[in-house]
């Protein structure tokens, strides 16, 4: 136990990366190297370079060849609050390009109780099986009863198997096994890491749940230093109006904030606002499904819900959320507003293991497709899917998981359904992955974010909301210009993303929350908690010598990494572009009625933030200059 | 949160598995913190063989003298809520000592549900709370 824990680390580290080969069954244990921590910290830093490392150019992301990254961070198993983010990463089966997702929960600190800092699983076994790490052992053990079991049912059967409700479990799904592009991973029942197709990943390895335990202790080098630390990153989220709002309504108190701002992409973005949607709000959820608010581990925001329908059709049904996505992809994009059925298809992705995001993009995109005659009712198995029929979504949810009927091409997810449909233009992605959050043709540096993203369109790799509470003067001084303070301009917003996006990356790196971690509404408070306070608890965990600036560039480096990874699998400037609806069609509705992004205020946009990573700005390749500072690869 | 601050407190790392307070899951949403009860006739002290449990008269609770423990767990046996454990680590007696009077647990408790409290003072706030019962049901009829 203790011993075991000896590492060149003072401590965070458990100081060993697993290695698992599924073909033949070898496990191996490798130390952490103190370069390697010091240059990508954890989390997604490390997956991200891992995959850089270990991949091929054009490595099928079904093949044995891809790799399964199941990667903690620094300060999980350590008090700092929400330190409770795991990454897992592969080349994505959906995407083609680089591919991760982050989940909450227990899983992550119990990897670093369990000796480890990230499990690194590559080929392919020949019959199901499961990862059981415990206490620096590991072994893999049949699955075979487990295969076919849902979620829950699979969670059950493990901790009754192994005789210990405290096992932590990430397991995938029906819909991984049957290969679906976008089968996700689920944390204990509850935490979705959802994006990207890391359960179909695991499926393709035959691979049906890692689940770990562990008893050692994760060490911290300066206990005085760090709980000063820790409080002064309490107390700023102790004061902010964020962290109240997170904890009485969840990320569903964003449904008023998209509504107000008529940025839902609703009805596969044809809709800028919703009727009727205070049926579907973060207040509706509360008072009508809400058991109890939840929190991962750690965490003081607590933003996690438990719900239940205890009446009517559905009843009964307990399961974790809705959040925000939930009732934007499973409500807004498929016009839904039963709260009870958005809650019910939920539970099914979660169950079945299915990216709900991705899901109900797909079946928005295929009733915009029957309703505009593309597709017919025999194609999608005599199913009457037009908007706002919850019973379609619900039934092809299954479908989907299973990849029965129509369900097979659903299970592609948008960007294969629009070619091969020839209906490219009702995909909406970006590198294959579809748009969430929200609707950016009036906000075109959130388009920006969406289309840069590593990962395919995502709303969390940047932070484009800087110039909604910026002083000019706070502009003037990080980003040059005054001018990032004003929302109507866009002189200066190419660069303010690309800096959000090397310092959203940093919780990535270090297990964090970002919910805990970015919410503010002040920028001197986002550099003071997501920058100076994060270093002084890594360098007072770690012992690693680091300031706030080599931090950013910690940021920086990963995030040239994931475009390097792009840049080998042939992405060049072309796939930085939001998709074309948001040129072509006005929004329809809403207070941003009449906005459409515009290609030369885009292109320059582009220019500018190329520009500011210094990459190519014609090809978006990092320069060899850019990438020697940052010392990569 | 009570558990990481617990080990934190005691043992200055990161494992909840040290805690002296669990929270125990109870499924659909239920989760119950446990830990030492401080009880008046506390069972671990009287089965103690080596007088490593002992009662410290100057805050009158039960507290461990590691050096006398010899983890032979019959505390662990014979406590009613299993609050004493064998601590992972040292293999000796390990049970909630309220942190000098200001339990960590309760200070950084983020949904502020722990609190700290004396058994005669609760049962007058369980006295007040049944009164306001019986003036509601007074006021009814």
């Amino acid at each position: 136990m203790g011993k075991e824990t000896m590492s060149i680390f003072a401590g965070g580290y458990a100081g060993k990366i697993l290695y698992v080969n599924l073909t033949d069954g070898s496990i191996e244990k490798r130390p952490l190297e103190r370069d390697f921590a010091l240059k990508y910290i954890g989390g997604r830093g490390f997956s991200s370079r891992i995959l850089w490392d270990e991949l091929e150019t054009k490595t099928d992301p079904l093949s044995p060849d891809n790799r399964l990254i199941i990667a903690a961070g620094p300060l999980n198993g350590t008090p700092t609050p929400s330190a409770s983010r795991l990454v897992v990463a592969a080349k994505s089966p959906l995407t083609g390009i680089l591919g991760d997702t982050n989940s909450g929960g227990y899983f992550s600190p119990e990897l670093k109780y369990s000796g480890f800092d990230a499990i690194v699983l590559r080929g392919r076994s020949s019959s199901p099986v499961y990862l059981w790490v415990r206490d620096g052992k590991a072994e893999l053990r049949s699955a075979k009863h487990l295969w076919g079991h849902k979620i829950s049912e699979t969670n059950h059967l493990l901790k009754e198997e192994l005789g210990d409700e405290d096992i932590h479990i990430c397991a995938m799904g029906p819909a991984g096994e049957n290969l679906v592009r976008y089968a996700c991973v689920i944390t204990d029942g509850e935490g979705a890491g959802g994006r990207c197709g890391m359960g179909a990943v695991m499926g393709s390895k035959n691979l049906k749940a890692v689940v770990v335990r562990g008893s050692q202790d994760v060490g911290i080098a300066d206990p005085k230093r760090f709980k000063e630390a820790v409080d002064a990153y309490r107390q700023t989220l102790e004061g902010e109006v964020w962290t109240d709002v997170l904890r009485r309504l969840g990320t569903a108190n964003l449904v008023a904030h998209r509504q107000k701002l008529g940025i839902w992409g609703a009805k596969n973005f044809q809709r800028a606002t919703i009727e009727g949607w205070e049926k579907i709000s973060g207040e509706a959820f509360r008072e009508r499904f809400l058991v109890k608010v939840m929190g991962c581990m750690g965490c003081m925001v607590r933003c996690r819900r438990y719900s239940a329908i205890k009446e009517g059709p559905f009843a009964p049904t307990y399961t974790k959320g809705p959040e925000y996505e939930s009732i934007n992809s499973l409500g807004a994009k498929p016009y839904i507003t039963d709260p009870a059925i958005i809650l019910r298809a939920h539970y099914l992705c979660d169950e079945y293991g299915i990216d709900e995001q991705t899901a109900g993009s797909s079946i928005a995109m295929a009733m915009e497709l029957y309703e505009r005659g593309i597709l017919t009712k025999e194609q999608v198995d005599g199913v009457e899917l037009v908007f706002g029929n919850g019973e379609a979504l619900l039934h092809f949810i299954e479908k989907i998981a299973y990849r029965r009927g129509f369900g097979d091409l659903l299970a592609d997810g948008t960007k294969i359904m629009g070619e091969r449909l020839k209906a490219d233009y009702y995909a909406i992605h970006v590198k294959g992955l579809e748009v969430d959050a929200s609707d950016p043709r009036s906000l075109p540096t959130r388009a920006l974010t969406y289309a840069v993203s590593t990962r395919g369109s995502c709303h969390l790799r940047g932070f484009p909301y800087i110039d909604e509470f910026i002083k000019p003067e706070e502009a003037k001084a990080y980003f040059g210009t005054e001018a990032v303070s004003n929302l109507e301009s866009l002189e200066g917003k190419g660069k303010m993303v690309a800096w959000s996006e090397n310092w959203v990356t940093i919780p990535n790196l270090m297990g964090v929350c970002i919910f805990a971690w970015n919410r503010s509404r002040s920028f001197p408070m986002l550099i003071r908690r997501g920058l100076e306070l994060m270093n002084e608890i890594f360098v007072a965990t770690t012992g690693l010598p680091m300031t706030k600036e080599e931090l950013y560039h910690c940021g920086e480096r990963v995030y040239n990494v994931e475009k390097l990874f792009n840049v080998r699998e042939g992405f060049r400037r072309e796939s930085d572009y939001p998709p074309l609806r948001f040129f072509e069609e006005e929004l329809p509705d809403g207070p941003g009625k009449g906005s459409k992004l515009k290609r030369e205020e885009y292109d320059q946009l582009l220019d500018e933030y190329y520009e500011a990573r210094g990459w190519d700005k014609k090809t978006g390749i990092p320069t060899p200059a850019t990438l020697k500072a940052l010392g990569v690869p | 949160m009570c558990e990481l601050i617990c080990a934190f407190h005691h043992h200055q790392v990161g494992n909840p598995g040290r805690a002296c307070i669990r929270v125990i899951a109870l499924g659909q949403g239920e989760d119950i913190p446990v830990t030492c009860l401080n009880c008046e006739k506390p069972p671990c002290l009287d089965i103690c063989p080596t007088g490593a449990l002992h009662r410290d008269e100057s805050v009158g609770m039960v507290l461990v003298k590691k050096d006398f423990c010899i983890g032979c767990a019959m505390c662990v046996n014979v406590c009613p809520v299993g609050a004493v454990t064998l601590d992972l680590v040292e293999g000796v007696a390990a049970k909630c000592d309220l942190c000098e009077g200001d339990p960590q647990c309760v200070a950084y408790c983020p949904a502020k549900v722990l609190k700290l409290t004396d058994a005669g003072q609760f049962a007058k706030y369980r006295m007040k709370e049944f009164a306001k019962f019986l003036k509601c049901q007074v006021g009814e009829n």
